[in-house]
């Protein structure tokens, strides 16, 4: 019964994947070229790459809700019932070469997570980024010993892990002075944009370091 | 004019936030000012819907294709009005609940926020890839709120409803990736003429999988799995919003969906499956929910047989005549409503009759008649919108569905209806008859506070009303 049933599933999404792959490569020519059209309204967007003027203006809101949809991601492991132990626990393989070499990298990282983020208007980069980098940093710190896992975030923490989404909302809620939603004016719109980033980073790297260094001590109940 | 669209998104994701900085279990009194605040958003933008008719906002300045749209027309703002609606009292309940419930509050108004914003989002949404955006955001906040109790059971149905969720979105997701594959856009607006003009095979795939996707999502008979442990086990406050809104949710896109984007392309065939699935989901739903030992177990498959209702409205208005798929449409609609305000209400009272007597069986809630009065009357009221008898919304909102099958001659669904009926008044009087048995000489019983109380009555009164005043939430969804 068990097999037979395997062997359907497996027909059916064979089938299905087959279909899709046939379908996909059939595409007719689409009727709207968006790539023409971000092109064309680059120069009105405050920033010269075209990724970053998509996901920071043009559609800046998904990107505002994006932001909200990582802070929940991280507040649903924190909302777990969870016995946090009192002793701050700290992998014990604390390796001196490890973590000499963290120190040396650590401070590198950072200043990679800031050039990636400068170099976002103009070239790849940006918060998405630049973020992964400093979580990958914490990451490494934790393991090397020299970051203390966070069991239970204190007000500052959470502040920062929420930074990135209430200065972009703020930003949001000062533009609406003006008139519409996330509508940058043109002379403002690369120092906005670039004051988003800049948080976004720091909270996403908190965030990112955080679906980590929230787990690793976790004693989430069984 | 003042536009009340991007601040329904906006209030509550700033209270949200601000909430969770605030830290665990805080940020109640925000909530409940602000959602008073959201409740006149709402009604302001009804207004400006009556007298004007569909409402666009262009965020960003840019408009569609390029930028984000945001719509309202009727159907939208019916749900942004119930779902206002139905969350102000909760909070009320939910601040009174969490006094007896301490341990199983911790972030649990952080996440209200986000589920909130998510759906006034998605009601406001002309984008079908910021409508995923909004989709996840509403799944990962009501996986989180699921989870507060803790415990494996919860857990177990938090993941489980989590796999669902997901995949639902992800299949929504290709959908949406095969129409920009086709078209080079996702804005609605942009897509519903190119789609007219000419579909190929690709644009059905595409359909099929987001409404396969949003159908998981809603929960419809045989995708149903997930949802009673789901909203069975989770706090009373939390099974009430799910129950009440997040499904609804998902139901709205597939109304858009099915009879806006796809118009052009959907068949009757589909839609008298759409049909059955829906009559399975109402024979076995209820007939489950007649089999469950455990209260808010009763409540949670009630749910399961009242989502069939909703896809009855397929088969009875598609291909029909304008005015069979009028009615149809009315009475769908109105069926949203009103279970919404019923289920809200019945889940709060299951919350609160559990509190009071310490047991979650149903064996257990003897004597709830006279010790809670209060409650009880307002779990029967909502108990008469769930049977669908006058004059409550639930009533009206059959009237219309069994007007459409008649006009239509299709008789068989009347019969699922009627039996349907008749199921969902023996689960009722299940609970009821026990509530009036003697109270066991053992039992303990606890005083409830009077907010813990007055919520649900106010729900459940609005249910029954809303069958005198259903016509006004009619002439709104007719505005535009």
């Amino acid at each position: 019964m068990r097999t037979l049933l395997n062997v359907t599933v497996l027909f059916l999404a064979s089938a299905f994947g087959l279909a899709l792959g046939w379908l996909i490569l059939d595409l007719p020519v689409a009727a709207v070229r968006l790539p023409e059209q971000v092109t064309a309204q680059l120069e009105m967007s405050g920033v010269v790459h075209p990724v970053t003027a998509v996901l920071l203006n043009f559609r800046g809101y998904d990107t505002l809700l994006e932001i909200a949809v990582l802070l929940l991601a991280l507040l649903g492991i924190l909302a777990l019932p969870r016995h946090v132990s009192d002793h701050q626990h700290r992998p014990s393989s604390a390796n001196p070469v490890l973590q000499t070499l963290t120190r040396v990298l650590a401070p590198l990282m950072l200043l990679v997570a800031g050039y990636v983020l400068w170099a976002g208007a103009h070239r790849p980069g940006g918060a998405f980024q630049a973020g992964a980098v400093l979580a990958g940093a914490g990451v490494l710190l934790h393991l090397a010993g020299l970051l203390p896992a966070w069991a239970t975030p204190g007000r500052t923490l959470r502040a920062g892990l929420a930074v990135g989404l209430l200065v972009f909302i703020a930003v949001a809620v000062a533009l609406m002075a003006q008139g519409t939603l996330l509508q940058y004016p043109l002379s403002w719109a690369g120092a906005l944009i670039l004051m988003i980033e800049a948080s976004l980073t720091l909270s996403l790297g908190l965030i990112l370091a955080g679906l980590y260094l929230v787990l690793t001590d976790s004693g989430v109940q069984k | 004019m003042f536009d009340p669209m991007p601040w329904l998104i906006l209030s509550p994701l700033i209270w949200a936030t601000l909430a969770f900085v605030h830290g665990p279990g805080r940020g109640g009194r925000l909530a409940v000012a602000c959602l008073i605040l959201q409740l006149s958003l709402a009604a302001i933008l009804a207004q400006q819907v009556i007298a004007g008719g569909v409402r666009m906002y262009a965020v960003g300045g840019w408009g569609a294709p390029l930028g984000i749209d945001l719509m309202a027309d009727g159907l939208s703002t019916v749900m942004l009005l119930l779902t206002q609606t139905i969350v102000l009292p909760l909070a009320f309940y939910a601040r009174a609940y969490f006094v007896g419930h301490a341990n199983s509050l911790r972030y649990f108004w952080p996440l209200t926020g986000y589920l909130l914003a998510a759906m006034n989002a998605l009601f406001l949404s002309s984008d079908v890839f910021n409508i995923y955006v909004t989709l996840e955001l509403l799944g990962l906040a009501a996986v989180g709120l699921v989870a507060l109790v803790g415990g494996a059971g919860p857990i177990t149905a938090a993941m489980r409803y989590l796999l669902a969720t997901l995949l639902g979105s992800s299949a929504y997701l290709l959908g949406v990736a095969l129409l920009y594959g086709v078209y080079g856009s996702v804005s609605l607006v942009a897509l519903k003429p190119l789609i007219a003009a000419d579909a190929p095979a690709t644009v059905s795939l595409a359909a099929a999988l987001m409404l396969l996707g949003l159908m998981l999502k809603t929960a419809l008979f045989p995708f149903h799995f997930w949802l009673p442990p789901a909203h069975g086990g989770a706090p009373a406050p939390v099974s009430a919003l799910l129950s009440a809104l997040v499904i609804k949710a998902s139901f709205y896109l597939i109304l858009r969906l099915w009879f806006d984007l796809f118009a052009p392309i959907v068949s009757i065939t589909a839609a008298q499956l759409l049909g059955a699935l829906g009559a399975g989901a109402i024979l076995w739903g209820s007939f489950l929910a007649l089999r469950q030992t455990h209260l808010k177990m009763l409540v949670a498959y009630s749910t399961v047989a009242q989502v069939g209702y909703l896809f009855l409205l397929f088969p009875l208005a598609t291909g029909m005549s304008a005015e069979v798929a009028e009615s149809a449409w009315q009475g769908g609609v109105l069926q949203v409503v009103a279970h919404g305000l019923a289920k809200a209400a019945m889940f709060a009272a299951a919350g609160a009759m559990i509190t009071a007597t310490g047991r979650d069986e149903i064996s257990g809630i003897a004597g709830v008649a006279t010790r809670i009065p209060l409650t009880l009357f307002a779990f029967a009221l909502a108990g008469v919108t769930i049977m669908g008898l006058p004059p409550s919304g639930g009533f009206a909102a059959k009237w219309l569905l069994l007007g459409a099958a008649l006009a239509s001659e299709q008789w068989w669904w009347i019969v699922v209806m009627v039996v349907g009926g008749l199921l969902s008044a023996a689960y009722v009087f299940k609970v009821l008859r026990q509530a009036f048995l003697p109270v066991e000489e053992t039992a303990s019983f606890q005083l409830l506070p009077r907010m813990l109380e007055w919520p649900i009555l106010l729900l459940a009164l609005a249910s029954l009303v809303l069958g005198l005043v259903g016509i006004e939430v009619l002439s709104l969804l007719g505005a535009a």
